[in-house]
């Protein structure tokens, strides 16, 4: 009898074993997906480059003009988990990812999973890439591939337990990766549509302006109000048009905001926002009238800080 | 009478300074809301939205240059923790940093009075010209020394 429950209770911890190992199993693409990428064109892909913020996080912190180019990471991000440290994604085929395929590049940004098959951490913000384009996801890559090689490789992150066992984020991932859009918007109205695209996707928006949860998972039903700041010292303000965000600012004023970097009553941009600012102020016009379209769709909030 | 005067001016004068010492967090404060309304009429006017006179964007400029030559000195130890500051403790940690960043935008303010002159800038352009270091100063100094509250 003895024997027979202690049998059962082997099998059964072996089911939960195996079902786990299942569930956290980091997933690639499809190979169908993988064999349908286009070719990139690198110079459609640098407005990818600069609507997805890749260099204020990659490049050297406090670089400025050409010194942006060179992404050879090291950015420390201190987080609730551990601090994650931005690695050499510049096109050095050792210490970066010039000698990535298109596959790799496309598995790290639309599912987060590395080259040997690993887990990345969200930290980089593939819940967000997921949404984006296969076309400018490989115009992304084509257009880094251009960008300065740049020798030495980051330092590991260093994270606390459980956090550093990468093949965890498997559950993480069915929680919190889902690439459906976060806000329905009129369909058929392109420039909403862009607008979301741009939010949701390449932009990350949501990443810093969401507030997270006790594992680091965005809260979905508090979308853009606004949040503690995910890495340092301070807050990172709500962006939808409830209480305590920019319900007063017309589409135009946040349009002014993102080309120039001064809100409606001429107060500066701050902080790590200066660095996204920049590189919204090097989209086209009409993109940064699509963000503003879109955050003055979105549902009105109460701040979420 | 006039020495009454005198020592009257005086002390209105001297008054805000004594109060300023007392509290640099709302004398600083109050200097940088100065700094926003002048943006923020020089802005209007680059923008169209303000109809453009010299005079004005000579007391936008004035206004800007007396903030840039004055905000420095109500950042004294000890008020890096007051209570609504939103001043970043790097301005402590890396005073020589702080420094140069107030040093920018005093240069360029002192660039824009001396070309707005006895009369102020004569159209938009030489506004846009003579605002526009000062208003890019604002922005790389609040990259670092200010925190998000």
């Amino acid at each position: 009898m003895r024997r027979k429950i202690l049998t059962g209770v082997l099998v059964a911890g072996a089911a939960v074993a195996a079902a786990g190992w299942v569930l956290t199993a980091p997933r690639p693409l499809s190979s169908a997906a993988l064999a349908a990428l286009p070719d990139g064109d690198p110079q459609r892909g640098e407005v990818v480059f600069h609507a997805g913020g890749c260099a204020s996080c990659h490049a050297a912190p406090g670089a400025k003009g050409e010194d942006k180019l060179k992404l050879a990471g090291g950015l420390k991000l201190a987080t609730p988990f551990g601090t994650f440290v931005a690695p050499n994604i510049s096109s050095d085929p050792n210490d970066g990812i010039g000698g990535w395929s298109k596959a790799d590049f496309a598995n790290a940004m639309l599912a987060g999973v590395s080259p040997d098959g690993a887990h990345y951490y969200p930290a980089f913000p593939y819940t967000s890439y997921a949404r984006m384009t296969p076309g400018d996801v490989m115009d992304l890559q084509a257009y880094m591939q251009q960008l300065p090689a740049v020798a030495g490789k980051a330092p590991a992150h260093d994270l606390g337990f459980p956090f550093n066992i990468r093949r965890g984020l498997g559950l993480w991932k069915l929680a919190n990766l889902d690439p459906a859009p976060m806000v329905t918007v009129a369909a058929g109205d392109a420039v909403l549509e862009r607008g979301r695209y741009l939010v949701e996707g390449p932009g990350h928006c949501g990443e810093c302006h969401t507030p997270r949860d006790a594992i680091g998972g965005l809260d979905r039903s508090r979308w853009l109000a606004g949040a503690a700041a995910p890495t340092g010292e301070g807050r990172i303000p709500n962006i939808t048009g409830g209480e305590g965000g920019i319900g007063s600012w017309s589409a135009a004023d946040i349009a002014y905001y993102l080309e120039t970097g001064f809100t409606p009553d001429f107060d500066s941009v701050g902080g790590e926002m200066v660095a996204v600012q920049e590189n919204m102020a090097k989209l086209p016009a009409s993109d940064r009238e699509a963000i503003a379209a879109y955050l003055k769709a979105v549902p009105a909030l109460a701040d979420g800080r | 009478m006039k020495k009454f005067v005198l020592a009257a001016a005086a002390v209105l004068f001297v008054m805000p300074a004594v109060q300023a010492a007392d509290d640099p967090v709302a004398t600083r404060k109050a200097i940088m809301q100065s700094v926003a309304a002048s943006a923020g009429l020089s802005g209007g006017m680059m923008k169209g939205e303000i109809a453009y006179s010299p005079a004005a964007g000579k007391a936008a400029i004035a206004s800007l240059n007396a903030a840039a030559l004055s905000f420095g000195a109500f950042f004294p130890a000890g008020s890096e923790a007051a209570p609504g500051t939103t001043a970043s403790p790097k301005i402590w940690e890396d005073s020589a940093g702080f420094a140069a960043a107030l040093a920018k935008f005093s240069a360029a303010t002192g660039a824009a009075a001396q070309a707005s002159g006895k009369d102020g800038p004569a159209d938009v352009d030489a506004l846009k010209a003579a605002v526009g270091p000062i208003l890019a100063s604002c922005k790389s100094c609040h990259e670092v020394y200010r925190v998000q509250k």
